[in-house]
């Protein structure tokens, strides 16, 4: 196995992106001075996320859907060969990251849309206690997810937070994907900022 | 009847039970006769607290910052300019008849103009003068 680019630039830049307007959005989310960087945060989230999903469709072969959702099952198997220290190595999304993201996703665009609803004033109350139970989840996915991100890097002695930096990790050149998609990169750029300026109108 | 805030809250999260503002404000006021005995609560100490300027936030100095001079008056937030509806339950509003949603906007807002949670003490007064408003 050597170094091969797995994460193409948009799947890089949008993983980064919801970082940042998720962390924004949370330390903003009970003030009323940040209140519309926090709406400006959190339609950053929503944006990408959408993005995402057709990306999980057109996207690079590691950033697809079809490539790495498996069932819970495989999750839990793969987690449980984690704890008896032989994990099967994965070039792309083990089983329990593709949980993860479809989790993270969700979660993204539940959570921006109920927030985006309370903001306008559609919905009352309600949608506002929805919006805080969804983001508190939401954290506590980003959680396990950081979490399972320490485990798989120390399990298979790879850095994998500086792989989603550069896009490189260990594995078989043939199942290196083709390029880094400059222009898809530049799209979900012009599109997180049209959309997230327009949300947070 | 006298109902502590503590109490009020567990209702609260396990059923919608409305209160009136003079129960929050009694509420409250029992809660602050603990540490002070005597306690009252005052319209006049409330009606300092509102238009009193705290040198915390530049853009809401005080509650009259979005909440305007007087509580029977609808609000404009000082940094969407999205309209508030009044703070006052004679306007009309379902105000201070919900103690959780009392207590989070209470810690959220005072924490922010203030730069520390309201006392009691001050909620009481704060409800007393909010209560009266013409």
């Amino acid at each position: 196995m050597k170094k091969i680019l797995v994460w193409d630039l948009p799947v890089r830049l949008g993983h980064w992106l919801m970082v940042g307007g998720f962390a924004l959005a949370w330390a903003t989310g009970d003030s009323e001075k940040w209140r519309l960087v926090h709406v400006f945060a959190g339609s950053t989230v929503m944006a990408v996320a959408a993005y995402r999903l057709l990306w999980g469709v057109v996207g690079s072969r590691t950033a697809r859907f079809a490539e790495f959702v498996r069932g819970p099952g495989q999750a839990v198997a793969y987690l449980k060969s984690l704890l008896q220290a032989r994990p099967p190595h994965y070039a792309g999304h083990n089983p329990a990251a593709g949980l993860a993201i479809v989790l993270l996703l969700g979660l993204a665009l539940a959570s921006g849309a109920s927030g985006w609803l309370t903001y306008q004033e559609i919905g009352g109350e309600w949608l506002e206690e929805i919006h805080e139970f969804l983001t508190g989840t939401m954290l506590g996915v980003v959680g396990v997810h950081l979490l399972g991100v320490l485990v798989g890097s120390l399990a298979h002695r790879e850095n994998l937070v500086l792989a989603m930096i550069t896009g490189r990790k260990l594995g078989e050149p043939e199942e290196a994907i083709r390029g880094q998609r400059f222009l898809a990169a530049l799209t979900l750029l012009a599109w997180t900022a049209a959309a997230a300026w327009w949300l947070a109108r | 009847m006298k109902i502590p805030v503590a109490l009020m809250l567990l209702a609260a999260s396990t059923a919608t039970w409305a209160v009136t503002p003079g129960q929050l404000a009694e509420a409250y006021a029992s809660e602050a006769a603990t540490q002070s005995p005597g306690f009252r609560p005052s319209a006049r100490r409330g009606a300092e607290l509102y238009a009193r300027r705290f040198a915390v936030s530049d853009k809401m100095p005080a509650c009259s910052a979005c909440h305007t001079d007087s509580p029977v008056q609808e609000g404009r937030h000082a940094v969407t300019g999205k309209a508030i509806k009044p703070l006052a339950p004679r306007a009309g509003a379902a105000r201070f008849s919900d103690p959780a949603k009392v207590e989070k906007w209470f810690r959220r807002n005072c924490t922010e103009v203030l730069g520390r949670e309201c006392s009691a003490a001050e909620k009481a007064d704060f409800i007393a003068f909010v209560s009266e408003a013409k």
